[in-house]
């Protein structure tokens, strides 16, 4: 069984790790029609209210429904994605 | 009826009981500190590990020979956990059912307890970054989402009256939106939600993978192949693919076994042509949920 890798760059997109805050882009979100994307809070970063985190980044969820057409990919302004088997 | 409906339906549907909706309910489940937990960081959902496993990548991992069979198996235990050491950050006793607007309505302006918002669809803010004020949430949930400010819409109400709850629903009905009641944790109800695939949770694991946190409606639809006229405006509505036009019969079929029985398109037919049948009637589909 072939399996979908989803490589994020998290040193160029992900507040907690040097990149940019995914909740001013989410490109990737918009265009993958399956939806394999999630944008959620990072982890184990401290936050200064936990009910309003500030810390985000993007996690390829649901891989076996990605069918490689390369939108992410060519959408991502930050050159952040990389999608392989 | 599902068998949700003969634990807590207290001889009706499940969403109809109206003790799913109290205050002492919710109150002898805790749920105000459960609900809290859950929701504070609810978008880690799937990218936490649960038992050393998360959702990344599931459809693969569902696919795996035994540990496959073992993960569906804990998976809907969890969904439909009603034990008393649920795990709200694992949205433990998590699941719904899709129901026809005029059952949401009738909840709204009679069942659901006060106070009732609107605020942000999650599932659509986390996989599409799309703000979207459509999620009708009631009772202790309110007052535990009304402290989380990503979900608080800008410029508009969040406490709503029981008809402008209804409006809005009705108004993601037009827009084609599923209707769904939750559980959450079962067996208190405390959301309204017009849901979209795939980027709705809910929905994605049901059609995607199969689990059961979608249960299909206590109806499904027919159509009168003396009143349909062929005009197609039903299949754009069914989020399930139930419909096709046939241009040998000049008019629609549907697959019931696909049809969830949200009512989209009888809603949206100019002639009338479609009804919802309860499934209990059916002796094929009675049970198929
Ligand atoms: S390659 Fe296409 S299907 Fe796969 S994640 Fe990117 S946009 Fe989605
Ligand atoms: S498109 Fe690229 S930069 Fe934008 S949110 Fe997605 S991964 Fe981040
Ligand atoms: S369940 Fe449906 S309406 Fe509710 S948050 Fe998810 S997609 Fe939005
Ligand atoms: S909308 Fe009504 S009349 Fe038109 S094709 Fe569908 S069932 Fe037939
Ligand atoms: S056929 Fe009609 S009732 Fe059934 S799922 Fe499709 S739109 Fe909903």
């Amino acid at each position: 069984m072939r399996k979908t890798k989803i490589i994020i760059d998290y040193s160029k997109c992900g507040n907690a790790t040097g990149g940019i805050d995914p909740r001013q882009c989410s490109k990737c979100l918009q265009v993958c029609d399956p939806a394999v994307f999630v944008r959620h809070m990072a982890f184990n970063v401290k936050e200064d209210n936990p009910y309003d985190p500030q810390f985000w980044q993007i996690t390829p969820v649901w891989l076996s429904l990605c069918t490689h057409c390369g939108k992410c990919v060519k959408a991502c302004p930050q050159k952040a994605i990389t999608v392989t088997f | 009826m599902c068998d949700w409906c003969m634990k807590h339906g207290a001889g009706g549907k499940w969403y109809l009981n109206a003790r799913n909706y109290s205050y002492e309910l919710a109150e002898s489940m805790n749920l105000q500190a459960y609900l809290e937990e859950q929701w504070k960081n609810f978008e880690q959902v799937y990218i936490r590990k649960i038992m050393g496993i998360s959702s990344i990548g599931l459809g693969y991992k569902l696919r795996m020979p035994i540990i496959g069979r073992v993960l569906r198996w804990s998976a809907e235990r969890m969904i439909h956990s009603e034990s008393r050491n649920r795990n709200p950050v694992r949205a433990d006793g998590h699941f719904g059912q899709v129901i026809p607007i005029e059952e949401a309505k009738l909840i709204m302006l009679n069942l659901a307890a006060e106070p009732i918002i609107q605020n942000y669809c999650m599932c659509r803010m986390m996989q599409k970054g799309i703000k979207d004020v459509c999620c009708i949430n009631f009772g202790v949930l309110s007052t535990v989402i009304e402290k989380l400010p990503r979900f608080i819409p800008e410029n508009t109400k969040v406490r709503l009256g029981r008809e402008e709850a209804a409006a809005v629903l009705e108004e993601q009905n037009r827009k084609g939106r599923v209707t769904t009641v939750w559980f959450q944790p079962v067996p208190y109800i405390c959301a309204i939600c017009s849901c979209e695939a795939p980027q709705c949770g809910g929905l994605r694991l049901r059609m995607d993978f199969g689990l059961h946190t979608v249960y299909k409606a206590e109806y499904y639809a027919e159509v009168d192949p003396d009143l349909c006229q062929g005009c197609k405006t039903c299949i754009a509505g069914c989020q399930f693919g139930a419909i096709r036009f046939s241009p040998t019969l000049k008019r629609v079929l549907i697959d019931q076994s696909k049809c969830f029985g949200c009512g989209l398109c009888r809603d949206r037919c100019p002639h009338d042509a479609i009804r919802l049948v309860p499934r209990d009637e059916n002796p094929v589909l009675r049970g198929k949920y």
